[in-house]
C-alpha cells in the first residue's frame, strides 16, 4: 500500500519535472496563453494520494474566483474532495470542519482566512488530522496546521505593468472588496506595476467580498471617471466585469481566470495554482508531518500563473516586457511590495 | 292594533363552560323608546347584546325584528338588519378621518375608488338632523371622547340603524357631554329609533329610560319604569339584597394637614406638562375628592404623590411634614402613604401571582415574616388569611392566581394590603371603577372608617356620584390645574360638571 | 476635490443613486403596503433572492427580460401565499416566520443556482431606454441632452416603474376602498371587523402585493446586475424593511430614504474613486450610507407612530 503510494507520487513528480524540462527553463511555467474560444474546464490529474480530503470554503464552488480556484487545484491533483461551500458564516464553517474531523477525514482544507480562529480551537482536538488553511502567512504555531498564501502582489505587478501599457494617462480603476488579505497584496502589487508602466490607479474598497451591486456601482464610477482599464478581486468582482463588458474596457483578473465572464476583454489573469503547495503539503503529510509551516504561492514555484487570453490581441512587445518582468520578479530584481 | 315591537328577544338562554350567562331572558324594544338594561358586571348584559349583534349564537330562544324571526349570524348581518351598536370601547380607527371611519366596510358608489365626498355630504345631513356636529374630514385621534362617541352614533345612523345599542355610553363623558348625548338620543327616539341603553349610573338610567330591565346572574330580576321605581330599589334589584347607596358619614373634627402639595408640576408621558402648579392640603379625618374627566392630569398627579413619577423643580410633596418630593416609592410608603392605583391589574397587583403573594407585595421584607434568611410560610399564611377574612376577599384559596378573581375582589385585596400598613395618608385612584355594587359599598365604608380614625384620604374619581357620596371637600381638575375646591355641602352636580369642562 | 464638483460628475452620481435605489424602493413600497395592514415581513430579502434567481434563470433560458420580471413576480406571489397562510390564518408570530422565509430563500436560491446554473454567467442586462429593441432610437437624442439626459432618460424601464409606483402606492392606500381597509386593519382590526371588513382577506391581499413587489425587486436586481450568485441581495431586503420604518410608512418618505441611501452610497464610492476619502477610511466609509440614512429619517420621521396593530395577529375572541 505504502509502496504504491510512493510510486504514484514519484510518477507525478517525474511528470512535473519532465514538463518543466520540456518547456525550457525557469519562467515559462509562470505564463500560459489560452487558445481563443477553448474550453477552460480543468482536467482531472492523476491522483496523488489515497488520503481522504474535505474542503470547506466560503463562496460557491464554481464562483470563478476564490473557491473555484481551490476546487480546480484539487482536481488537478486528482483529488475529489467532499465539499461544504457557501459558508460565509464562520460558525457554519466551524461546524463543518469539526464534522469532517469527527468523520475521520485525513486532510481538511479550510479555505478562508476567517476560519483561523475556529481552527485554533478545533485542530488541537484532532491531532491525527491534518488541516490545511489559508490564506495566511502564519500557521498559528499549531503542529497539525499547514498554512498557505499567495504572493498575490507578484501577479498584481505583472497585471499592472500590462494594464499601464493599455491605459496610459487615462488611469486604471480598481474594484477592491475588503481592505485585507491577498486583495490588498494584489492591489498594491498592481499599483506598483501600473506606476512602473507610467500609469496610475484609482482604488475603491467596497467593504464587502460578496456585494455585487456595490462592485457594479464602483466599476461604473470608475468608468464615469474615464479610466481605460478595470481590474478587481473577490467573488463580487463579477459585477465589475459586467461593467467592463458594457463599457468596452479591458479587464485584468486575479485568483481565477475570468475569461468565462468576459472572453473578449479579459487581457490576463493571475491564477492561483494551490496545487503546487498542496502537493508539497500532501507529501509531508504522507511522510507523517501533519503541519507546522506556511507555504507561499509564487511565480517562481508555479503557484502563481499568468494566463493570457488568446482572444485579446495584446501587443507582442508588451507581452515580452511582461515576461521579462516575471523573470525579474523571480530573480528578486523587482520589488512587488 | 299595536305594532309589533322593533325587537323581541324571547327566552334566550346561553351557557359557557361552567357559566349560565343568560337564563331564559326575554326582552323587547319598541320603536321610539329607550329601554335600559341594568345589571352588575357579569349579570349577562353584554352576552345578551353580543347575541343581538351576532357575535354569539344563543343555545335556545328566538330573536324577532319587526315581528319577523331574525337570524343574526355576524356583526355584518346585524348591521344589514338595521341593528347598530356603540361599543363601550369605541370601534374607531384613530388614524382615519371621520368620513373614512363611517365609510369603512360599505361599498363605494365609485367601485374601487372611495367616495368620501359623497359620504361627507351625507354625514353633514345626519349631523344637522340630530345636532351631532362633527367635521367629516378630521382624523379621529384629534377628537375628544364625546366627539368620538358622536362619530360612533353617526356610523350607526349612516347605516340606517333602527335599533341602536349603547354600551355604557356615559362612562367616559363629562356631565355636560352626557346632557348633550341625552338630547341627541331623545331626538333619535322622536324619529322612531329604538334604543337599548346599558348603564350602571342609576340617576342617568332614571332620567333617560322609558323602561328598565334589570339582570342579575343571567336572569331578569326586574322590569319597571322610572316612575315606578327609585335608585335604592334599582340597586337592590341589581345586587339582590339591601344596599346602602349613600354611606353614613359621622362628623369628624379636622386634624392637621397630613398630605401637603405645593406648586406641584409634572410632565406627562409625552414630555408636556400634565400637572400644572397644583397646591392642595388633605387633613386628618377628611376625604378630599378630585373630580374631573380622565386625562386631565389625575393619573400623573397620583403617580407623583406615590413617588413613581418625578415632579418638576419647585414642586413640593410632604406627608406629616416629611419632604417626599424626590423620594421614590419605598420612602414614600415608609412615610405613611397607602396607594390604591387606578390601573389595578397593571400597577396594583401582579396578575400571575397568587393571592398571598400579592398581599405580601409591599412588605415581604418585613422581619416578622422571616425565619433566618428564609420566609416563615406559616406566619405568612396566617397573616394573609387574616387579611382575606377581614376584608372579605372572595377567593377559593390563598394560592389562587390573582388574575382569576373578579375586579371587586382584586380591589378588596389591594385595599387589604394597603390599609393593613396603618397609613397616615391614603391615595385612592378610581377605587370602585368596574367594581360591583356590593364591593363598592364595602370599599366606600372602609374608606370612611379610615377617615373616621384620622387618616387623610385623597380620592381621585371620574364618578361624580362617588365623589359626592364620599368626599368632604371636592377639587376639580381640568387641564392639569385644580380649577376649584368646593365643600361638599356647597357642591352641586351642575357646578361640578361645569368646572370639569373648564367652565 | 474640484473634480467632484463638476456638473457631469454630480449628474453621474445622482444618476447612479437613482439606479442603485430601484431594488430598495420596489421592495420597500411592497413592504409598506404589508405593514400598513399590520403584517411585518422580515422575509423580504429571501423573497428577493428567489425572485432574483428566478428572473436570472428565466433570462438565461428565454432571453426575455419581461418574462424574467414576471417570473420574479410569480415567485413573490407564491411565497406570499405561504407567508399569509402562516401569519394570517395560523396566527404565527410574524418576526420568526419572516426570518424563516428569509433563510429558506437564501438557501433555496443558492441550491437552485448550484443545480441549474453552476458557474455564474453574465446575461444581457436590462436595457436602458436608448437600447430598447425597436424604439431605442427615439430615446437616443434624449439621453444625450446635458444633465437631464443622464438623470431622467438613461435608465431601464424598471426604474420608471419603481418611481411611478410611489404615487401609485399612495393612491392605493389613500384613495381606494382597499387602501382604506388596509389602513383600518393595520390600526384597529377589531373596528374594521365590526363593520364587516374581512381582516384576513385584506391582510392576505396586502401581503401578496408586498411579496410580489419583493419578487420583482429581486428580479430587477439580478437583471440590472446581469448576474446571480449566492446571497446576491446582500441584505437589501432587510434595509428595505428598515426604510419602511424610518420612512414612517409613507411611500414618499420611503422613496426619500431609498434615494438618500443610494445617494450616500454613490457619493461614497465616487469620493473614494477620486481619492477624496483616503484608502484607510474605507471601512468607516462603507458604513456611512446606513448611518446617514437612518439619522436623517429618524430626525424627519421619529414623531410618526406606526400602524398600531403591526405584528399583531387578529382573531375575534
Amino acid at each position: 500500500m505504502k509502496a504504491k503510494r510512493m510510486l504514484k507520487l514519484f510518477a507525478v513528480l517525474f511528470a512535473m519535472t519532465l514538463t518543466a524540462a520540456a518547456c525550457g527553463s525557469g519562467d515559462s511555467t509562470s505564463t500560459t496563453t489560452s487558445e481563443c474560444g477553448s474550453d477552460l474546464a480543468v482536467a482531472a490529474g492523476e491522483s496523488v494520494t489515497d488520503l481522504s480530503v474535505a474542503l470547506v470554503a466560503p463562496s460557491a464552488k464554481d464562483d470563478v474566483a476564490f473557491t473555484q480556484s481551490m476546487v480546480d487545484s484539487l482536481t488537478r491533483l486528482g483529488i475529489e474532495p467532499q465539499i461544504t461551500d457557501g459558508t460565509f458564516v464562520v460558525e457554519e464553517a466551524a461546524a463543518a470542519i469539526r464534522g469532517y474531523a469527527e468523520d475521520g477525514i485525513d486532510i481538511i482544507v479550510a479555505h478562508g482566512t476567517q476560519y483561523g480562529g475556529s481552527l485554533a480551537e478545533i485542530a488541537p482536538d484532532f491531532p491525527e488530522t491534518s488541516f490545511i488553511w489559508g490564506t495566511s502567512a502564519d500557521n498559528q504555531g499549531i503542529a497539525n496546521v499547514f498554512a498557505y498564501y499567495p504572493e498575490a502582489d507578484q501577479g498584481g505587478y505583472v497585471n499592472g505593468l500590462i494594464a499601464a501599457s493599455i491605459a496610459g494617462a487615462d488611469g486604471i480603476g480598481v474594484v477592491g472588496p475588503v481592505e485585507a488579505g491577498d486583495a490588498v497584496a494584489y492591489i498594491e502589487g498592481f499599483t506598483l506595476g501600473a506606476e512602473a508602466g507610467g500609469s496610475s490607479t484609482s482604488i475603491v474598497y467596497t467593504g464587502s467580498f460578496s456585494d455585487v451591486a456595490l462592485a457594479t456601482t464602483t466599476a461604473e464610477a470608475h468608468a464615469a471617471n474615464g479610466v481605460a482599464v478595470l481590474t478587481g478581486t473577490s467573488q463580487s468582482a463579477v459585477g465589475a466585469v459586467n461593467v467592463a463588458t458594457a463599457n468596452d474596457l479591458p479587464w485584468f483578473g486575479t485568483q481565477s481566470n475570468t475569461e468565462a465572464w468576459s472572453s473578449d476583454l479579459t487581457v490576463a489573469s493571475q491564477v492561483y495554482h494551490w496545487d503546487v503547495v498542496l502537493a508539497d503539503m500532501i507529501e509531508k503529510i504522507e511522510g507523517g508531518t501533519l503541519g507546522g509551516e506556511a507555504m507561499a504561492l509564487t511565480l517562481e514555484n508555479g503557484g502563481l500563473v499568468m494566463e493570457f487570453n488568446g482572444c485579446y490581441d495584446l501587443d507582442s512587445s508588451v507581452k515580452s516586457d511582461a515576461e521579462a518582468a516575471i523573470e525579474d520578479i523571480i530573480a528578486g530584481e523587482i520589488a512587488t511590495k | 292594533m299595536e305594532h309589533a315591537p322593533l325587537l323581541t328577544m324571547r327566552n334566550i338562554t346561553k351557557t359557557f363552560p361552567g357559566v349560565l350567562a343568560n337564563d331564559d331572558v326575554s326582552f323587547d324594544v319598541h320603536a321610539g323608546e329607550v329601554h335600559t338594561l341594568l345589571g352588575e358586571n357579569g349579570a349577562g348584559k353584554s352576552t345578551l347584546m353580543k347575541i343581538l349583534f351576532g357575535l354569539y349564537q344563543p343555545d335556545s330562544g328566538e330573536i324577532r325584528l319587526r315581528g319577523e324571526v331574525a337570524s343574526i349570524t355576524s356583526p355584518t348581518s346585524a348591521i344589514e338588519q338595521r341593528v347598530g351598536m356603540v361599543h363601550q370601547h369605541f370601534m374607531l380607527v384613530p388614524t382615519l378621518t371621520v368620513a373614512e371611519n363611517v365609510a369603512l366596510g360599505l361599498p363605494s358608489n365609485r367601485g374601487f375608488r372611495t367616495d368620501l365626498d359623497a359620504v361627507s355630504e351625507r354625514i353633514v345631513e345626519i349631523s344637522e338632523q340630530y345636532g351631532l356636529s362633527v367635521d367629516p374630514s378630521i382624523e379621529i385621534w384629534k377628537l375628544s371622547v364625546g366627539e368620538r362617541q358622536r362619530v360612533e352614533i353617526i356610523k350607526a345612523l349612516y347605516r340606517d340603524a333602527e335599533l341602536l345599542v349603547l354600551d355604557e355610553p356615559t362612562a367616559v363623558l363629562t356631565p355636560q357631554e352626557v346632557d348633550d348625548l341625552f338630547v341627541i338620543l331623545r331626538q333619535m327616539t322622536a324619529n322612531g329609533t329604538g334604543i337599548i341603553f346599558i348603564s350602571h349610573k342609576l340617576h342617568e338610567v332614571l332620567e333617560l329610560s322609558d323602561r328598565i330591565t334589570v339582570l342579575r346572574n343571567g336572569k331578569v330580576t326586574g322590569d319597571t319604569t322610572p316612575s315606578e321605581t327609585n335608585r335604592q330599589q334599582l340597586a337592590e334589584m341589581m345586587v339582590g339584597r339591601e344596599v346602602k347607596l349613600a354611606p353614613d358619614k359621622p362628623h369628624v373634627d379636622l386634624g392637621l394637614a397630613r398630605l401637603q402639595l405645593r406648586d406641584v408640576s409634572v410632565k406627562g408621558d409625552r414630555g408636556t406638562i400634565a400637572v400644572d402648579g397644583v397646591s392642595l392640603d388633605v387633613h386628618a379625618g377628611e376625604i378630599v375628592g378630585i373630580a374631573g374627566v380622565s386625562g386631565n392630569g389625575q393619573r400623573e398627579l397620583a403617580e407623583t404623590i406615590a413617588g413613581l413619577r418625578p415632579a418638576e423643580s419647585g414642586s413640593s410633596v410632604t406627608i406629616d411634614d416629611a419632604d417626599l418630593t424626590k423620594a421614590g416609592p419605598a420612602r414614600t410608603r415608609a412615610a405613611g402613604l397607602a396607594y390604591v392605583p387606578e390601573e389595578r391589574m397593571k400597577d396594583g397587583a401582579v396578575g400571575e401571582f397568587e393571592v398571598s403573594e400579592n398581599l405580601l407585595l409591599i412588605n415581604h421584607g418585613d422581619p416578622k415574616f422571616r425565619r433566618g434568611p428564609l420566609f416563615d410560610f406559616a406566619k405568612i399564611r396566617e397573616h394573609c388569611q387574616r387579611l382575606v377574612d377581614q376584608f372579605s376577599v372572595k377567593t377559593p384559596s390563598l394560592d389562587t392566581p390573582t388574575s382569576s378573581l373578579s375586579g371587586g375582589n382584586i380591589q378588596k385585596l389591594i385595599m387589604a394590603r394597603e390599609l393593613d400598613s396603618r397609613p397616615s395618608v391614603i391615595l385612592a385612584a378610581q377605587p370602585t371603577r368596574g367594581v360591583d355594587i356590593g364591593a363598592a359599598e364595602y370599599i366606600h365604608s372602609e374608606l370612611i372608617e379610615q377617615r373616621n380614625v384620622g387618616v387623610a384620604i385623597l380620592m381621585i374619581s371620574e364618578d361624580l356620584d362617588e365623589v359626592l357620596g364620599l368626599a368632604d371637600r371636592i377639587a376639580v381638575m381640568f387641564e392639569g390645574r385644580i380649577v376649584t375646591v368646593i365643600d361638599r355641602e356647597a357642591a352641586t352636580r351642575e357646578a361640578l360638571g361645569l368646572a370639569m369642562a373648564g367652565g | 476635490m474640484s473634480q467632484f464638483f463638476t456638473v457631469s460628475v454630480l449628474v453621474a452620481t445622482l444618476a447612479t443613486a437613482i439606479k442603485f435605489a430601484v431594488p430598495y424602493l420596489l421592495a420597500a413600497l411592497g413592504e409598506t403596503i404589508g405593514q400598513r395592514s399590520g403584517v411585518l415581513n422580515l422575509g423580504v430579502d429571501g423573497i428577493m433572492l428567489l425572485g432574483a434567481f428566478g428572473g436570472y434563470y428565466t433570462v438565461i433560458q428565454t432571453g426575455s427580460h419581461l418574462q424574467g420580471i414576471l417570473v420574479g413576480l410569480g415567485i413573490g406571489l407564491a411565497i406570499g401565499i405561504v407567508y399569509a397562510y402562516v401569519t394570517v390564518f395560523l396566527h404565527a408570530q410574524q418576526g420568526i416566520s419572516g426570518i424563516g422565509i428569509f433563510l429558506f430563500g437564501l438557501g433555496f436560491s443558492d441550491l437552485l443556482f448550484q443545480e441549474l446554473v453552476g458557474t455564474p454567467k453574465p446575461i444581457r442586462p436590462l436595457p436602458t431606454l436608448d437600447k430598447l429593441p425597436g424604439v431605442g432610437g427615439i430615446f437616443e437624442p434624449l439621453v444625450d441632452i446635458d444633465i437631464v439626459g443622464p438623470l431622467l432618460f438613461d435608465h431601464n424601464l424598471m426604474t420608471y416603474m419603481a418611481f411611478l409606483l410611489v404615487p401609485a402606492t399612495t393612491w392605493l392606500l389613500m384613495k381606494t376602498t382597499f387602501g382604506m381597509n388596509v389602513r383600518a386593519v393595520g390600526e384597529n382590526p377589531q373596528a374594521a371587523d365590526s363593520l364587516g371588513v374581512s381582516v384576513a382577506k385584506t391582510r392576505l391581499i396586502a401581503i401578496l402585493i408586498g411579496s410580489s413587489l419583493a419578487g420583482i425587486a429581486g428580479a430587477t436586481l439580478s437583471l440590472q446586475l446581469a448576474i446571480f450568485q449566492h446571497n446576491l441581495t446582500n441584505g437589501i431586503g432587510f434595509i428595505a424593511v428598515a426604510l419602511v420604518y424610518f420612512g414612517a410608512w409613507r411611500p414618499r418618505w420611503v422613496m426619500a430614504g431609498a434615494l438618500l441611501y443610494g445617494l450616500v452610497t454613490a457619493t461614497r464610492i465616487r469620493w473614494q474613486s477620486l481619492d477624496i476619502i483616503p484608502q484607510g477610511a474605507s471601512d468607516i466609509a462603507a458604513m456611512a450610507p446606513a448611518i446617514i440614512t437612518i439619522l436623517a429619517l429618524v430626525l424627519l420621521a421619529s414623531r410618526v407612530r406606526g400602524p398600531a396593530a403591526l405584528t399583531r395577529p387578529f382573531s375575534r375572541h
